[in-house]
């Protein structure tokens, strides 16, 4: 793999809220690097906690009830968690954008599309109202929006969500990012909408450069889009690998078990293979690894049920956690661990 | 450069909140018929400021000469019969409808100047602030509204404010201005609190807004309709309250209004004078009746959350 260097790296995030029931662990100890001009693909079920790591990137929680705990959000070598807010202002929106799910509510209903591309634009440079505009135009025509001269001066009801989500992304772009943060930007819109947005955040890609973190529970936008992926489960990471390595020899079961639920051409069972189960409620997750009760392999493991398997670099680029991931532990702890649980 | 323009997309038909508003409220002919009587008012009122200013003399300069034989029951040439003086109490009625809707607008401005950014401000920032806000017009809330203008208006009178001397209409329109915000204050926190939580709130922080500018321009301009409904209902009671400081005699001394007129219209009741009281309450009974139904309206159309129980 041809490594151009890191442009954002998490170092041991955690963030929780405090809620009445209780403390949610939304985000535990996750770490992840994302390099220059390759996607990366942040995958898991609903409430694992990628979009409050994603929030967390932008320091966008809202504090309180939440509160980033500890960790380090290294943008190219600046730790973004020490930045003043006037500063983080500065770096969102500049340095790192982000696209939102919801492209028929993320729009204020009462600006012009222009309007908001012009105010995006005029925060971060020093430019005349008119260069702004034409700068606005531009970015509307550089995401595909025919007629963008009248179309800049319409409002966000005046659109279809396909082409609000387009100018969410000619808002994101507008100030050459080094970083788009996209959470599920195709979950709110058709399927023949979603590959059009996901061939446009493509080619705004190669033609700017920047890095892409991509968030999303589709697998199938995965395999296709992403270099990397990191899957999430239960506020931690499970598995980290280039994409490819990961479809062809997924190593964690939880891994395993959402490509086996997939549906593949030619398949001919009665039904698909699931995982039992629920995900876990953040307000009482189980001890140990958090997905030994619907895990096939470990669910009588003692080991997992009592102590939490860290992530661990296995292979070159693969870091995972799970104690029974090939090369996961010397054969020496294998030993000590057999004596201490198993009598 | 892009991918291929999609001219084809269909935009999806909507129409923004004010559209579908000013659409259903021309639907509603009563409302149509209220606006219109509004206006007259305004029209009136705006029609005696110009006179003034270009000196057309359709008032006499002092309300306290003798022009004319007092007490003439209403006829041809005076509709609503003659004062004490002499003078036309049409013409009085018309000077009112100056004072009170200058008083009630001025008023009015002065409520939503302060009662909207605060609302706003306590409603985004919450904590400490919110507390602060909040505990300032629960005390103000409590004291009983009228005692509470009263007091703000034997306080401004006839003070001196930048210089400038306060005369009777100035200390009203100060004295209800300052005691009526914490309406739209409450109105505006609660529909601030709502609405920043919603998507394009974070949306325009991702970008890089700060907490002013979030506030002032994009949160204010989207709940601006509940300033606009607000304005349209307190106007009546501003109005009223214009009329009741005048009656009590703390309002304007020289130029005729309309609680002025009912207060001497007391006393020419026994006498069986009864077209000055007449003239004032129906001019009252007009604004306030028109002002309610539109502003009714008004709410019932802007307002989305009563939209599916409003046609």
């Amino acid at each position: 793999m041809d490594s151009n260097g890191v442009l954002l790296s998490v170092e041991n995030l955690s963030t929780h809220f405090s809620t009445e029931d209780g403390l949610a662990k939304a985000v535990e100890d996750v770490s992840f690097a994302v390099e220059k001009g390759k996607t990366f693909a942040l995958v898991g079920e609903s409430g694992c906690g990628k979009s409050v790591t994603a929030l967390s990137i932008m320091r966008l929680i809202p504090d309180p009830p939440g509160k980033i705990v500890s960790g380090r959000i290294m943008l190219g070598g600046r730790d973004l968690l020490g930045l003043s807010q006037k500063r983080m202002r500065a770096v969102r929106g500049n340095r790192i954008a982000m696209i939102f799910q919801e492209p028929m509510t993320s729009l204020n209903p009462v600006f012009t599309v222009g309007n908001q591309i012009v105010e995006t634009i005029k925060l971060h440079q020093r430019k005349s109202s008119e260069q702004a505009w034409a700068d606005a135009v531009e970015m509307l025509k550089q995401v595909g929006i025919g007629d963008a001269e009248r179309r800049v001066y319409e409002y966000p009801h005046q659109m279809s969500g396909g082409m609000r989500q387009r100018v969410m992304i000619a808002m994101a772009v507008s100030c050459q990012p080094e970083l788009i943060i996209a959470d599920e930007p195709t979950t709110a819109l058709d399927v023949t909408i979603q590959a059009q947005i996901l061939d446009l955040l493509d080619e705004l890609q190669r033609q700017n450069g920047m890095s892409i973190l991509l968030i999303t529970h589709d697998l199938g936008v995965v395999a296709e889009r992403a270099d990397d992926v990191a899957v999430m489960y239960a506020s931690r990471i499970a598995e980290t690998a280039d994409a490819k390595s990961l479809f062809e020899s997924p190593l964690h079961p939880y891994t395993q078990g959402l490509l086996k639920s997939v549906p593949q051409l030619g398949f001919e069972g009665e039904r698909l293979p699931t995982i039992p189960g629920v995900v876990p409620d953040p307000l009482a997750f189980p001890t140990g690894c958090k997905f030994h009760p619907r895990c096939a392999i470990g669910c009588d493991d003692k080991r997992c049920q009592a102590v939490e398997p860290e992530l661990r670099e296995v292979r070159s680029g693969r870091d995972v956690a799970c104690w029974y991931a090939p090369g996961y532990e010397s054969r020496q702890e294998r030993e000590e661990y057999e004596s201490k649980y198993k009598r | 450069m892009g991918s291929e323009p999609i001219k084809n997309e269909l935009a999806a038909e909507g129409r923004s909140l004010w559209q579908d508003g000013l659409r259903r409220l021309r639907r509603r002919r009563l409302a149509v018929v209220c606006f219109v009587v509004v206006v007259i008012y305004f029209g009136l009122a705006g029609f005696v400021y110009l006179a003034e200013f270009m000196d057309w003399r359709v008032g006499p300069v002092n309300w306290s000469q003798e022009v004319g034989k007092q007490y003439q029951p209403p006829s041809r040439d005076n509709i609503f019969g003659t004062d004490i003086f002499g003078q036309s109490v049409w013409r009085k009625t018309l000077y009112g409808a100056k004072i009170s809707i200058t008083v009630a607008l001025c008023a009015s401005f002065i409520s939503v100047f302060i009662g909207v950014p605060l609302g706003a401000i306590a409603g985004y920032f919450r904590g400490f602030v919110d507390e602060i806000i909040v505990w300032v017009y629960s005390t103000l809330s409590s004291v009983p509204y009228i005692l509470l203008i009263l007091a703000f208006a034997v306080v401004l009178r006839d003070k001196s404010l930048f210089g400038h001397k306060l005369t009777g209409i100035t200390s009203v329109y100060l004295a209800i201005g300052l005691t009526s915000w914490v309406g739209i204050c409450r109105l505006i926190r609660g529909e601030v609190m709502k609405h920043k939580e919603r998507e394009y709130v974070l949306a325009a922080k991702s970008y890089g807004c700060g907490a002013g500018r979030i506030i002032f321009r994009h949160l204010i301009p989207n709940v601006f309709h509940i300033v606009i409904i607000d304005f349209s209902l307190r106007f009546v009671d501003f109005i009223h309250a214009e009329v009741i400081l005048s009656f009590l005699g703390l309002g304007e001394a020289t130029r005729p209004s309309w609680g002025a007129m009912i207060n001497d219209a007391r006393i020419e009741l026994s006498r069986g004078v009864w077209w000055q009281m007449l003239a004032a309450t129906l001019a009252i009974f007009f604004i306030s009746l028109a002002l309610n139904i539109f502003g009714d309206a008004l709410r019932d159309c802007l307002d989305p959350k009563l939209k599916t129980e409003q046609g």
